[in-house]
């Protein structure tokens, strides 16, 4: 049995009136990259940004690496990683004084070597001097990318990755998942990009009325009807 | 060791944003310069005694400048959205706070400064004792920082932030820090001495602790949600 690295019971999560999450459980291990899909509004961005650790859920139990956000919220931040649809780069600093101040904030060792590392392999090496204001919006993904995995994370939280990257940008974005997955870092994705995830998945989910439809062990064709299933169910 | 890191690398982020796109600093020199040149011209008009309204004048133009610099700080953060990336990494809030609040205090000070030295040039004043002016200056700002980037990073969570930060920080800097500096400030164009000071400057350093300790104690609960 693989180990646990994140389990979420019960989770809950409305806004006003709308329940949001009712109940939602998931349990990641080791070396996944669990791909979430739903359509638009269902409360994937809230899910994952629940776990990780930006907002609190209204019910339910979740632990990271056996710890837990409210004992040990910096451990767990140390550990994890997460690609939003900002960036969370600053406009008017360079590309490499946006990964120098993270490196600061999470004391990496070696920094330079580390950042000149990350700026290559999103392919803006060349691009280290330039403010990060004057990037085309996939430049600032792949940018955000060097980010998030600039601390070496264990878990890494990608929220619509593919969104505003070109073809090459997403075939680049795969190889590093697959890349760092053989490494050892675990994933967790939300997108509607169908195609995308399912190229990437090892495990995969539909979220839908506030709940994990867990579908592992079905073929791609059963998963894809489901997935429309419920889509149009949802009114799409 | 951890929190002197980060909040070093807070403080040098912030003044490099800063003293690039000049966003406080224009603000504040701009708005110094027209409160400074208005009074000039309202006493070209009306025979009041300048010695005992510059201590007013200076504190008005620093206040009302200051709030400009005050306003970006947490602002900025929401609007490009860079909060959620600084409350990801694994540091505690008060290196956020306590980063902000120190560039904020040296860009502040330093145009406080300017401003008092463009006071001189419009109003021929006797000079006052430039060292006890000067510290007044300083803990006053320490205050006026400490609360005011307290506030704007609970005016920043909220709908309509630009007109909620004057409205929060108004009433409570007002009878406190500034009404304080005002009046040590007056004694000190009167020609008071150091001891006749102590008590403004122990009420003042009184404020400065406590809004430094707001911040610390409650920054936390304001970012996290």
């Amino acid at each position: 049995m693989a180990d646990g690295i994140l389990k979420a019971k019960g989770i809950r999560r409305s806004f006003g009136k709308k329940n949001v999450l009712n109940g939602l459980d998931l349990e990641l291990h080791k070396g996944d990259v669990y791909v979430l899909f739903g359509s638009n509004g269902v409360g994937k961005t809230t899910l994952v940004k629940i776990l990780a650790t930006l907002i609190h859920s209204d019910k339910g139990e979740i632990s990271h690496f056996g710890m837990s956000a409210e004992d040990d919220l910096k451990d767990i931040r140390r550990k994890i990683g997460f690609m939003s649809h900002e960036p969370y780069l600053y406009r008017d600093l360079t590309a490499h004084e946006n990964l120098d101040f993270f490196a600061d904030l999470y004391s990496i060792p070696n920094k330079e070597k580390r950042i000149e590392e990350m700026l290559k392999m999103v392919e803006l090496y060349h691009r280290s001097f330039d403010k990060v204001g004057s990037f085309s919006r996939g430049m600032k993904q792949r940018l955000a990318l060097a980010r998030t995995l600039l601390h070496s994370p264990e878990l890494v939280f990608l929220d619509e990755p593919y969104s505003g990257l070109d073809l090459n940008a997403q075939a680049m974005l795969n190889k590093v998942i697959e890349k760092m997955n053989q490494e050892g870092v675990t994933f967790f994705m939300i997108t509607h990009d169908l195609e995308k995830g399912m190229e990437i998945a090892t495990r995969r989910g539909i979220l839908s009325k506030g709940k994990i439809i867990d579908d592992d062990n079905a073929e791609t064709g059963e998963f894809l009807s489901k997935y429309k299933e419920i889509l149009g169910g949802e009114g799409h | 060791m951890r929190v002197i890191s980060a909040t070093r690398a807070i403080f040098l982020k912030e003044l490099r944003i800063e003293f690039r796109n000049k966003q406080m600093i224009n603000s504040m020199l701009i708005l110094s310069l027209m409160i400074l040149a208005s009074f000039r011209f309202i006493f070209e008009f009306i025979d009041f005694s300048e010695t005992e309204l510059a201590s007013p004048i200076l504190w008005i133009t620093f206040f009302f400048s200051g709030m400009f610099a005050l306003a970006p700080i947490y602002q900025r953060e929401v609007e490009q959205g860079t909060k959620e990336g600084l409350m990801l990494a694994p540091i505690s809030a008060s290196s956020i706070y306590f980063g902000k609040f120190l560039a904020t205090f040296i860009i502040i000070l330093g145009l406080n400064l300017f401003s008092t030295m463009i006071f001189f040039a419009f109003f021929a004043q006797p000079m006052p004792d430039m060292g006890m002016l000067l510290g007044i200056i300083v803990l006053g700002t320490i205050g006026f920082t400490a609360l005011g980037n307290l506030i704007s990073a609970i005016s920043a969570n909220l709908s309509q932030s630009q007109v909620m930060l004057p409205v929060l920080l108004i009433p409570i800097l007002l009878f406190t820090v500034i009404m304080t500096s005002v009046e040590a400030t007056f004694q000190i164009f009167d020609g008071a001495v150091l001891a006749d000071l102590s008590n403004g400057i122990k009420l003042i350093l009184a404020f400065d602790i406590i809004f430094v300790a707001s911040g610390y104690l409650m920054i936390d609960y304001i970012i996290e949600e």
